[in-house]
């Protein structure tokens, strides 16, 4: 029997705002547990909902980027459970009228474009962490009230493949457009899977089984994949599917069973009463789509297109947002759009690679760099000088003028009338080296080169001066 | 010495410096030492005494300046013990105050204690806190409700203790209680005062309610409370007036209704009566009074609407009351455990039961027949107002069919009588309307009182008709007679 894999996501996102969802408190990483705290997140009586408009706003921009229909009257819900991390004992989410209908995201595969459906996207708001010990449990509310936004794609992918690559674009997205870090590692883009498989070409689905906790983009591949393989060993082997909730062990690469799903809990929905529905008007929406920040196929269209680049570098330039960054602020010094695309992609690249760095702690500005590629550029420097001039600039944090002194080398001349003059020069004072030139004797033209450098000291360009000879010497 | 006085008169002593606020705060923190009717949950002495001390000049024009008030304890109040009168918040000191509080201290009004309430404000009879039952100050032998489920504002301010107190209304929480104890009992369209810090009931229903001795003293007290809040978007951007200024100028072109169907049901021959030769007196003063009809059906299932929607609002307002966050701590296992516990000790026998009705009707299989039919019945009674505020700008009632009820007297509550004529109040939380409660009569010596309900965001002419009809009952200022015990 020739199996299929039916693969739904579910991603949450914490949005990158100041404040939380619902409270005035900061919404800040990395601060002592229970500081970003208003009353509400403790849900102390009496406490009301605010809604924070910015998140409204990043909801906007990622259902317009996922082409969903945007429901411009926002209505929330409360999500009815105990739990020690929920402080309110609800949840205030979006469940009949999420912001964000019907949409959905292309990804590539062999080099064919397939469209995964989104179903919804709606806002809610995060829970406190929870560190549990043997005898206790911990509580930060630091993270309760942080906005969210939950995306639900369709059951519509097939492999691990097209899971992680749904995940890169929607991770792609969320940091372009501003709204989120997207760090899978710090939860702030956290990602569930739904796995069933099924015959080839059913309609039916089997049973599903839900992998949760998978903090890497690599590891959903892997963990469907592993979960693909248990399911068809347990229906070949006659065995059934049970539902249930696995997570993902990265050493030992396979999932584990969390818990078996019991009847699904009933969350009692019903409308938010201290949140009266609020009319989003047109040029709401409109402002909050055109004030997104670029998004990465854009970029990427606007390399190629308007800098000449290739779809390799312009694709290597838009796979970190910071990046595309550093690349864009590079194009503000130079327009050598080309040179400074290598650079970014290899020499750069090399460099943060080789010290385990990310392109923000990269500390040459986008300033000093630009510059030593201009010199490139205009034949100042031998491509082999500019490397080691990077690597002077690098270790001592210096621009490359700076770098270039304290390396001892100098810039090599490319004024093309100042060449030419001197090239005149030996060529006037050398004309027995001309006739061997014509008879075909090789040698002439590096004893020319020669002269023109003796005569500069050598800081004038290799390139334009043969050149430069070649030509003169083919009018006489 | 001042007890018993009017915010208006108290206005005038202290502006003449014939009092200060510390002489009155000092005398009402002495009448609240003394109170036998199980009115307070906590007395602010040093808080009270502090502020009161602290204002020295009279302010002319701030009628509130230097006044004495009572908070029901359901509402935040920065560093002073707040329970909800429920055992699962004893020792909850919040760390804000209620925006209707905080704006009643920028007034510079005193308050001078936190007053019972039935369990987190969850019933009408003023006997399921945790203090146990408040009695009604006009029977001194303590035999009678004062009703709730602001019972400690309401006998407080019967009580002549303060000239004003802060209750709630959610069905007539603050309405019923001020027909029982012959005060003037006001909620005002929901949206008006800001809720924030108001312990939440049930948040589609809730407001804050004011209770005082006459109508114009209320309007004063609407006046600084009254207004948007950036912390309560349900609260309006509707602009605000001021509800004193032109109290005295009813528009008599202004038509009452009067619901038939209401009146039919109260089966009281005097209070009734007493109704009735209201009404002809208003006519004679040439106000226009009119009876309406509405269906006796859709009025008898006002009180299984508001029940199914306010229990199913409740049990997850106060799913926060976990134990975990503040209260009382409690032991166990696991969190299941230490929630149960908490939950199991902290909470009464009746709300117990409000929640477990609250989350049987939004349970999956029954939410459509319980939760969502209530909802769409509410739509159906607000639209049917809606069709009488057409023609009338006011609809006028007995607020409740009978005086104060005995303690442990109970009614058929599946009469007609229990269903509508005493729970109608309801009508104008169902539609957020404001709706005042004023004194009609005494019968055995105990009030009675009727209701005005107007168009939303007509609080002014709520007032404005209130106070005729205060002139021609001649009920104001009406404080229990005899001493404390």
């Amino acid at each position: 029997m020739e199996f299929e894999p039916v693969i739904g996501l579910e991603i949450h996102v914490e949005l990158k705002t100041k404040s939380k969802m619902f409270s005035d408190a900061p919404v800040v990483y990395g601060k002592e547990p229970n500081t970003q705290v208003a009353p509400l997140d403790m849900a102390f009586p009496g406490t009301l909902p605010v809604v924070n408009k910015q998140a409204v706003i990043n909801a906007i921009r990622v259902c317009h980027a996922l082409h969903m229909s945007i429901d411009q009257e926002l209505y929330f819900d409360r999500k009815n459970y105990f739990y020690s991390d929920l402080p309110k004992g609800y949840q205030i989410t979006q469940d009949k009228r999420p912001i964000g209908k019907e949409g959905y995201l292309e990804i590539e595969i062999d080099g064919k474009v397939k469209r995964i459906g989104i179903e919804r996207l709606h806002m809610e708001e995060d829970t406190c962490k929870q560190l549990h010990f043997s005898t206790f449990t911990l509580l930060n509310y630091n993270r309760a009230g942080t906005p969210l936004i939950e995306i639900v794609s369709k059951p519509e992918m097939r492999s691990g493949e097209e899971a992680m690559k749904y995940v890169e674009r929607i991770r792609s997205i969320v940091v372009f457009s501003g709204v989120s870090d997207g760090k899978m590692e710090e939860g702030s883009l956290r990602c569930d899977v739904n796995v069933s498989i099924r015959e080839k070409g059913s309609n039916t689905f089997g049973t599903k089984v839900e992998i949760k906790n998978i903090n890497s983009i690599s590891y959903i591949q892997k963990a469907i994949d592993f979960e693909v393989e248990r399911q068809k060993k347990l229906i070949e082997s006659g065995e059934k599917v049970v539902q249930e909730t696995r997570r993902y062990d990265d050493a030992k690469k396979e999932t584990i069973r969390m818990r078996l799903k019991t009847d699904s809990v009933d969350y009692k929905y019903y409308p938010e009463a201290n949140i009266i529905p609020i009319r989003l008007s047109d040029k709401f929406v409109e402002d909050a789509i055109a004030s997104c920040p670029e998004l990465a196929e854009s970029r990427k269209e606007r390399y190629i297109k308007e800098y000449g680049l290739n779809d390799y570098d312009a694709s290597l330039l838009v796979s970190e947002k910071a990046i595309s960054d550093y690349y864009n602020e590079l194009t503000k010094h130079s327009k050598a759009y080309k040179l400074l695309a290598n650079w970014v992609n290899v020499d750069v690249a090399g460099y943060l690679n080789k010290n385990n760095l990310t392109i923000e702690d990269f500390p040459l500005s986008a300033e000093k760099l630009a510059g030593l590629v201009s010199m490139v550029e205009k034949n100042e420097v031998s491509s082999n000088q500019a490397r080691e001039i990077f690597a002077k600039m690098l270790e001592e944090n210096l621009d490359a003028k700076s770098a270039m002194s304290k390396l001892g080398i100098s810039s090599q001349i490319s004024d093309e009338s100042y060449i030419k003059e001197v090239v005149e020069e030996v060529l006037k004072e050398n004309p027995q080296a001309i006739i061997d030139y014509k008879e075909g004797k090789g040698r002439a033209m590096g004893f020319l080169v020669g002269q023109v450098m003796k005569k500069t000291q050598g800081k004038i360009n290799p390139k334009l001066t043969s050149d430069m000879l070649l030509e003169e010497l083919k009018k006489r | 010495m001042y007890r018993g006085l009017s915010i208006e008169k108290l206005h005038e002593l202290l502006v003449n410096k014939k009092v200060t606020p510390l002489e009155l705060t000092k005398e009402a923190i002495e009448l609240a030492k003394k109170d036998s009717n199980n009115a307070f949950e906590y007395i602010m002495e040093s808080e009270a005494l502090a502020i009161a001390e602290s204002l020295k000049e009279p302010e002319v024009n701030n009628p509130l300046w230097g006044i004495p008030f009572v908070i029901k304890d359901n509402m935040s109040t920065k560093d002073v013990p707040t329970t909800g009168s429920s055992n699962i918040l004893r020792g909850y000191v919040p760390v804000f105050d209620a925006t209707v509080v905080a704006k009643l201290k920028e007034a510079h009004a005193v308050p001078i204690g936190k007053s019972t309430l039935d369990e987190l404000a969850m019933g009408g009879t003023g006997t399921s806190g945790h203090l146990g039952t408040t009695y009604n100050p006009f029977d001194r032998s303590h035999t009678r409700l004062v009703g709730g489920s602001s019972c400690g504002s309401a006998a407080v301010t019967a009580d002549g203790i303060v000239p004003f107190a802060l209750g709630s209304d959610t069905g007539d929480s603050t309405r019923k209680p001020a027909s029982y104890a012959g005060l003037v009992g006001f909620k005002p369209t929901w949206g008006r005062i800001s809720r924030y810090g108001l312990f939440p009931f049930a948040p589609s229903l809730d407001t804050v309610g004011i209770f005082t001795r006459s109508v114009k003293d209320c309007a004063y007290v609407l006046n600084a409370t009254a207004g948007r809040d950036e912390k309560d978007m349900t609260s309006s951007v509707v602009p605000v007036h001021d509800y004193v200024k032109d109290i005295e100028k009813f528009d008599k072109k202004r038509k009452i209704a009067v619901i038939q169907e209401i009146l039919d049901t109260i089966t009281d021959k005097d209070i009734k009566k007493a109704f009735l030769d209201n009404i002809n007196k208003l006519k004679e003063s040439g106000f226009t009074v009119e009876f309406v009809h509405m269906d006796t059906k859709m009025l008898a299932s006002l009180f299984a609407t508001y029940f199914v929607i306010s229990c199913a609002e409740a049990t997850s307002n106060n799913a926060n009351l976990d134990g975990i966050k503040f209260g009382p701590l409690s032991k166990g296992d696991t969190y299941e455990e230490v929630m149960k516990n908490a939950r199991t000790k902290g909470f009464g026998e009746l709300i117990k039961r409000r929640f477990i009705i609250g989350s049987f009707a939004l349970m999956k299989e029954n939410k459509e027949e319980l939760f969502v039919r209530a909802q769409r019945n509410r739509r159906a009674v607000v639209d049917k107002l809606n069709e009488i505020y057409k023609e009338y700008d006011f609809i006028y009632a007995l607020a409740a069919p009978s005086i104060a009820p005995k303690i442990g007297e109970s009614s058929d509550r599946l009469s007609d009588e229990y269903l509508i004529a005493d729970n109608h109040l309801v009508l104008g939380n169902f539609a957020g309307l404001p709706s005042l409660t004023l004194p009609l009569g005494l019968k055995d010596n105990m009030p009675f009182g009727v209701n005005v309900m107007g168009k939303a965001f007509d609080e002014v002419g709520v007032f404005q008709l209130s106070y005729e009809i205060e002139k021609i009952t001649g009920l104001k200022d009406l404080v229990a007679k005899g001493e404390q015990k």
